[in-house]
């Protein structure tokens, strides 16, 4: 038996016997965590049980999906599609797309405010982050931002929020509630995935042409470090102690110290890695390869890898993909 | 007038975008990828001694000449192939795993008569096969040769996609030929 099967059971077995103990208690045991991938080139969302590492549904949404947020309640995500020029809201628990928002041009970087009611979503090709409100299911408003921003990202607090613009090597942070911009702040060259830590101070892209995470202080509005990483480093999801950024062209995952902004070890992934989310609990970190078409889980502990799950083709997972199970 | 003109085009636009959701506009390509892959009748570190290294091109038929600098360093190394016809590419390498008998390249730049492609990247690696033989998988991933609207047909998704399917089926077919000639 693989060690990552044996590790499964193990976990399964941990699992049934806090499942015991929930129950004693007369409480609602969680379920468990799932994973939702944006299948680009095969123009659907794969979803992932992540207990028992199995595909459970497939769900057709057209136009090549790339980025999508989940809600914080676990209930909805939202999928953007650049060639559908739209993006799809899907019923998470009935695995099935809801209904479709027109939004822009072409729709590719995509985050939720912590209230769950605006998504807020990049246009590649033209400068504008527009202001999507989930229940009227439309624009609501338009911000001009940098020239073909990419990854969007909110602080916790949902009060600011912050763009990529790849092609002017910068960010642009936003006042949430006014959605007016105010701070540009430059960074590597061609920012690709934003990533904002649980405290809301610090600001993480990952650098396509540098080969660099460039690490932004919010308050201050400066860049205060830089970090080397793998060939084409494409997003950062961050840990306690540790940040990780998937090296598309090295096929790595970059670990470093979020301290002294070093980097502490490489570990090889599949082909052509792209997006990068932790569990909820923070006790996993799943990475989706693009080429090979499949989801790593990594124990950040050890940094080892647990499990290998196959998904659809072409496979980007641009954004929050993790869905706790409610 | 020019400006004024360009503005009443992009509000007729927008009022028509207003009036027939459905139609597109403007959309970026999508990025492609392609697997080529060929079974050699030869051990696997016989393949690799052929291929491993990034500064010799020239076990493909259409390579005239390759010159590099850097080795076998990923991040570091890059190579420049001379095509037959004159043509010249430049590869970055990205990966190099020669336990696994892998190497990744990239090429920033290349001239859209020469493969119509843009941000090409390959991967490729010889795996081992029961009874001595071998098979060499290679990856590439790129976008079209025409990053905007409405590619011409030469630069199209599917023009690009079988562009770079017949340089890497050729280049494998060759290679087959080649080692299995090899005693």
């Amino acid at each position: 038996m693989s060690v990552a099967a044996l590790r499964g059971r193990v976990i399964r077995a941990v699992g049934a016997g806090l499942w015991l103990a929930a129950a004693s208690l007369a409480v609602t045991p969680a379920a468990a965590d799932e994973a939702f991938i944006t299948d680009q080139s095969a123009s659907a969302v794969s979803v992932l049980d992540l207990a028992t590492k199995k595909l459970v549904a497939t769900i057709p949404v057209p136009g090549k999906p790339a980025g999508i947020a989940m809600a914080p309640d676990g209930r909805r995500a939202y999928v953007t599609s650049p060639e559908g020029q739209d993006v799809s809201v899907i019923d998470t628990a009935a695995r099935r797309v809801l209904r479709t928002i027109k939004v822009g041009q072409d729709p590719l970087g995509i985050a939720i405010d912590p209230t769950g009611k605006f998504i807020y979503v990049a246009d590649f090709d033209i400068p504008h982050l527009y202001k999507v409100d989930v229940h009227e299911g439309r624009v609501v408003g338009d911000a001009q931002i940098g020239a073909s921003p990419r990854g969007v990202a909110l602080t916790p607090d949902g009060k600011l929020i912050v763009a990529a613009d790849r092609n002017d090597d910068q960010i642009s942070i936003l006042d949430a509630a006014s959605f007016k911009r105010i701070a540009i702040v430059k960074v590597g060259s061609h920012p690709f995935g934003v990533t904002i830590d649980a405290q809301g101070k610090r600001a993480y892209t990952a650098d396509v042409k540098s080969n660099t995470v460039s690490v932004v202080d919010l308050a201050t509005h400066k860049l205060v470090g830089t970090v080397k990483t793998g060939l084409r480093p494409y997003v950062v999801a961050l840990g306690k102690t540790s940040g990780y950024v998937t090296d598309e062209y090295a096929g790595t995952v970059t670990v470093f110290d979020l301290a002294s902004l070093k980097t502490v070890k490489k570990i090889n992934v599949g082909d052509y890695p792209e997006g990068i989310e932790f569990s909820p609990d923070g006790k996993m970190l799943y990475v989706v390869n693009w080429f090979s078409n499949d989801v790593w889980a990594i124990d950040p502990t050890t940094l080892k890898v647990t499990a290998k799950m196959q998904v659809g083709d072409g496979p980007r997972a641009f954004g929050t993909f993790i869905r706790k199970v409610p | 007038m020019r400006g004024n003109k360009m503005k009443a085009l992009y509000l007729a636009g927008m009022a028509l975008a207003l009036v027939a959701p459905s139609v597109a506009f403007a959309h970026g390509p999508t990025r492609q990828k392609t697997t080529k892959s060929i079974e050699i009748n030869a051990p696997a570190a016989k393949v690799w001694r052929v291929i491993g290294n990034f500064q010799d091109m020239n076990w493909c038929e259409d390579v005239a000449k390759t010159t590099g600098t850097g080795g076998n360093e990923p991040n570091t190394a890059t190579r420049v192939l001379t095509l037959k016809g004159g043509a010249t590419v430049k590869e970055d390498l990205t990966r190099y795993e020669p336990k696994e008998m892998l190497y990744g390249y990239f090429t920033d730049k290349i001239d859209v008569k020469v493969l119509p492609v843009n941000d090409y990247s390959g991967v490729i690696q010889v795996q081992a096969e029961p009874g001595d033989k071998s098979k060499v998988v290679w990856e590439a991933a790129f976008y079209r040769g025409y990053m905007n609207n409405d590619p011409p047909p030469e630069l199209s998704d599917a023009a690009s996609l079988k562009a770079v399917n017949t340089l890497l089926q050729t280049r494998l077919d060759a290679l087959k030929k080649k080692i299995e000639a090899m005693h």
